[in-house]
């Protein structure tokens, strides 16, 4: 496995020289690595452990579980059908070669991250994950050094909180394996120890997957990052922090460690920090992405959402809630990459990622619109798409336990992804083109291609769900999440959750049944006289087609809506407190700490150089002696 | 079995919601102190407009209008009406199941509607989703709190366990709130906001014409059949197939007098009354099922 490893972060420089020749050749070896790499995932044995090196006595470890393999393909097919895509989309870009490279170490590092069997493994090959995504974000549009900073800020802030938790660990118990933490940590005593370790661990979760407080980085990232790019940083990357939360909520078992706290209907009371944070997240994810002008944002904005709901699910520990947080892990990494693919396409063809400047694109480009209408189903948790299951199996869960707080929630959250995914559908997609846009071709075939491949994934998972939940079903036994039978009931194609069942397949096969009564109503009836939608200024002197209240109207304006869509309701929330906010105040504070040490400090004259010199040397000499 | 089950409850849902709705209209003519046309002016009304020729803003408008025809009638077929007898399903009707399908009508619709370019239509749709926010909230906290006192979510068994009394009575505060959601879901005043003639010209059916206006009037009916059918199974469960037709009929009149009195709401103004009131008595009712205080 370490051979496997290292042979894929070392292939990443060739891949950067041989792209700095051709940087298709490039792409296409990123494409053919990865599929071996996905190809080797499926060969690994569960249980495979591997020592790698030795560190102050501390064995690296690398070992394969079923949650390693699951984490690794999600991750595999969101990066595979990215660098598909990028096949095409990546002669837009000035930075070619680096992409690839830094493409392929996302790869092999997030791998890295789930084969981890210790904590120092973790955090190395986490560090390589972030670095190299770091390191892609500013090749994007304007202010994406910016958010490059912010983003690394806010990873540091988690990922130095796991580490300090990591040498804690090692200080009292003298290692870091996964297995003997948690060993160690059953049996502790101090209540509070074992407190601190959970959430500093979770901190590099929190910060990854953004969940509120450490939310606001995905926003500017994922908005200004390279526009394919944005479709890994929102499908796979976030599902790092997913890892972490499975990690420190059911591999080192939260509910073994904290059963003598109390334990509030199954759930123990530190988890309940996290389904906190989860709303937390779910409600402000909603209500900034539905103020959203830009698209990108708006989407990464969905994704602190979903990001919300994936803890919820893990931290309740309930076997439908953590099997539902599981699933949705898959379902919104298939989601958000096709959404944020299909945006790239967009962006590609018009040069802009503002609701506002757009309209009328499904006329143009069809089929962009059609993947982006069936991910957002899948986002929005409507049957028959996948999205739907892993909701279903987290609103079981939150019933179940009666925890009727989350639950609304929880259904806030769902019921508001249909406002906000409706606002790219309505503004971008449908009603007038404008002019510039009038000769807009579709995206090529080969960004067509993973986006088609990757929908018609989860609309088979929406229908045929039960290889992965059987999969997932394992993950559940093997953390030891009771009871060690199966509680979907897997077989006669039933969806079993506490309270009631479903069938998958009937209920596609109603809807395909609905859909043909609905056509043969249709077409029985009269066809229609197709009317154009074109914009008045494409036919002079023609009036507008639509209905104007009886005036006939010759104004060359569009009569397209879509800015402020639901200002009715965001009047509602026009004053309400910003996170953002506290958190520039913050900066701004440090930055004129900086600027008050600097004007001190550093002033341009040789005489204050000559006075730090000579402090300096004074200082170094009395250390020394 | 299930599928004539589902063909007749297509069948049974179209006459009953057209011929109720052609009575509403009765209904709210009295009120009004006029006359109001017969009961079958809605057959009349949907033949018609089916029968006409129509005009088409491009292939999503349609596509639209038999996505949302399409999601409302799978709605229906998977309805169950007031026994297990009656229930073409048993496997499937899971709550949220259903009400997760009554969506994808909704966003059929929300789509063709805003495809026809007319901002009327948008500004509709904009108004529609945001009703949605309001309404569904307490309804589905109400449902959760239903569905966490009896342990299913089926509701064929909703509607046996409440044989010898109903919900209503045993959970007054949540078939309230139940009513309160369903008018809002059925679209009557007061809360009729995405349809507004006298404001934004009907919202989002400004473009529909012809059979597209036929066609979603049939979607509409579909509709307001399963949400009927669901406070009816949930709320006043148990009995014949004879029974239930009573339930619907006194629930149908009863929502139709109370928005024939009513003004409408406006958009923000709906929003804080469903997250004042019902929510709250929603939550209130969670607590009291949390701690086991049912009648």
């Amino acid at each position: 496995m370490s051979a496997f490893l290292i042979t894929l972060l070392l292939s990443s420089i060739v891949v950067y020289f041989l792209s700095k020749a051709s940087w298709k050749v490039g792409a296409l070896l990123n494409i053919a690595i990865s599929l071996f790499a996905l190809f080797y995932v499926f060969t690994v044995d569960v249980g495979t452990t591997e020592k790698i090196g030795n560190f102050f006595g501390q064995n690296l470890v690398l070992q394969w579980t079923n949650v390693s393999f699951y984490f690794s393909l999600v991750s595999l097919l969101v990066i595979i059908s990215v660098m598909i895509f990028s096949l095409k989309w990546l002669e837009s870009q000035k930075y070619k070669a680096s992409f690839n490279m830094f493409l392929l170490m996302v790869t092999a590092s997030s791998i890295g991250v789930f084969a981890a069997g210790d904590l120092l493994t973790l955090y190395i090959f986490w560090e390589i994950a972030v670095l190299s995504s770091l390191l892609i974000v500013p090749m994007g549009k304007k202010g994406s050094r910016k958010a490059s900073v912010q983003y690394a800020v806010m990873s540091a802030v988690g990922t130095y909180m796991f580490i300090y938790g990591a040498f804690l660990l090692m200080q009292r118990y003298g290692t870091l394996r996964l297995p003997e933490i948690s060993r160690h940590l059953i049996s502790d005593q101090s209540m509070g120890f074992k407190l601190a370790i959970f959430l500093l661990l979770v901190a590099a979760g929190v910060a990854k997957s953004g969940i509120f407080p450490l939310h606001t980085w995905l926003r500017t990232a994922h908005g200004k990052a390279p526009d394919a790019f944005s479709a890994v940083l929102s499908g796979q990357l976030t599902k790092l922090g997913s890892y972490i939360f499975t990690v420190s909520v059911a591999v080192v078992p939260s509910l073994k460690i904290f059963s003598d706290l109390t334990v509030y209907s199954g759930v123990p009371l530190p988890n309940y920090i996290l389904i906190i944070l989860g709303n937390i997240s779910i409600i402000i994810g909603t209500l900034m992405a539905i103020k959203q002008d830009d698209m990108k944002m708006l989407i990464a904005l969905s994704s602190v959402a979903n990001g919300g709901y994936i803890l919820i699910g893990l931290s309740t520990v309930d076997p439908l809630g953590f099997e539902g947080g599981m699933f949705h892990i898959l379902n919104h990494a298939l989601a958000s990459a096709v959404i944020f693919m299909a945006f790239a396409a967009v962006v590609y063809r018009t040069k802009t990622t503002k609701i506002s400047e757009m309209g009328g694109l499904i006329h143009k480009m069809p089929v962009t619109f059609l993947v982006y209408l069936f991910s957002i189903i899948s986002l929005a948790g409507i049957p028959p798409m996948s999205g739907f299951i892993s909701k279903w199996m987290i609103y079981q869960a939150l019933v179940r336990k009666g925890m009727f707080i989350t639950a609304f929630v929880a259904f806030f959250g769902s019921i508001g992804s249909f406002l906000y995914v409706f606002r790219p559908l309505a503004g971008v997609f449908l009603g007038q083109l404008p002019k510039k846009y009038k000769d807009v071709k579709e995206a090529p075939f080969i960004m067509l291609t993973p986006m088609v491949l990757l929908v018609l994934l989860s609309l088979f998972l929406g229908v045929w769900p039960f290889p992965v939940l059987q999969r997932i079903e394992d993950i559940r036994m093997d953390l030891g999440i009771t009871p060690s039978f199966k509680i979907v009931e897997i077989d006669k194609w039933l969806i079993k959750g506490f309270a009631g069942s479903w069938d998958p397949v009937v209920v596609f096969s109603l809807f395909m049944t609905g859909f043909i009564v609905a056509y043969i109503l249709y077409s029985l009836f009269p066809r229609p006289k197709k009317v154009d939608l074109l914009a008045p200024h494409e036919k002079e002197g023609t009036p507008v087609n639509i209905y104007t209240g009886g005036e006939f109207i010759y104004n060359p304006d569009l009569y397209h809506f879509n800015t402020r869509f639901y200002a009715g309701f965001e009047r509602m929330y026009e004053k309400h407190p910003s996170w953002e906010k506290v958190l520039n105040m913050f900066a701004k504070f440090f930055h004129d700490i900086g600027e008050w040490i600097h004007s001190w400090f550093f002033k341009p004259s040789p005489s204050v150089y000559t006075l730090w010199m000579i402090v300096t040397i004074l200082l170094v000499f009395w250390v020394r002696w | 079995m299930a599928f004539y089950k589902a063909l007749f409850n297509l069948v049974f849902a179209f006459f009953l919601v057209v011929s109720l709705e052609g009575i509403a209209r009765k209904i709210v003519a009295r009120v009004q102190r006029r006359i109001g046309p017969p009961w079958y002016q809605n057959f009349i009304d949907i033949f018609k407009a089916l029968s006409k020729h129509p005009f088409s803003n491009g292939w999503i408008f349609d596509f639209g209008v038999i996505m949302a025809l399409g999601g409302s009638i799978a709605t229906a077929m998977l309805m169950p009406l007031g026994s297990l007898k009656w229930t073409p399903f048993p496997n499937t009707d899971n709550f949220f199941v259903i009400a997760y399908l009554f969506t994808v009508g909704a966003l059929g619709m929300a789509m063709g509607m805003v495809g026809s370019g007319n901002p009327w239509a948008s500004i509709g749709i904009s108004r529609a989703l945001t009703q949605m926010l309001g309404y569904e909230l307490p309804f589905l906290v109400t449902m959760s709190s239903v569905i966490y006192n009896y342990k299913t979510a089926s509701i064929h068994q909703l509607i046996n366990l409440q044989s010898d009394k109903w919900n209503l009575f045993s959970m007054p505060l949540a078939g309230i709130v139940a009513f309160i959601s369903l008018i809002g879901m059925m679209g009557k005043k007061p809360f009729d906001i995405a349809i507004a003639p006298a404001e934004i010209a009907s919202g989002p059916m400004v473009e529909l014409s012809g059979k597209y206006l036929g066609l979603l009037q049939i979607m509409h009916d579909f509709s307001l059949f399963s949400e009927i059918s669901l406070f009816v199974n949930i709320f006043l469960g148990g009995g014949s197939l004879g029974w239930f037709l009573v339930k619907f009929v006194i629930v149908w009149v009863l929502a139709v007098l109370i928005s024939s009195v009513l003004p409408r709401f406006r958009i923000e103004q709906m929003l804080k009354f469903y997250w004042g009131v019902p929510l709250g008595l929603a939550f209130l009712n969670a607590l009291l099922v949390l701690l086991g205080w049912t009648f």
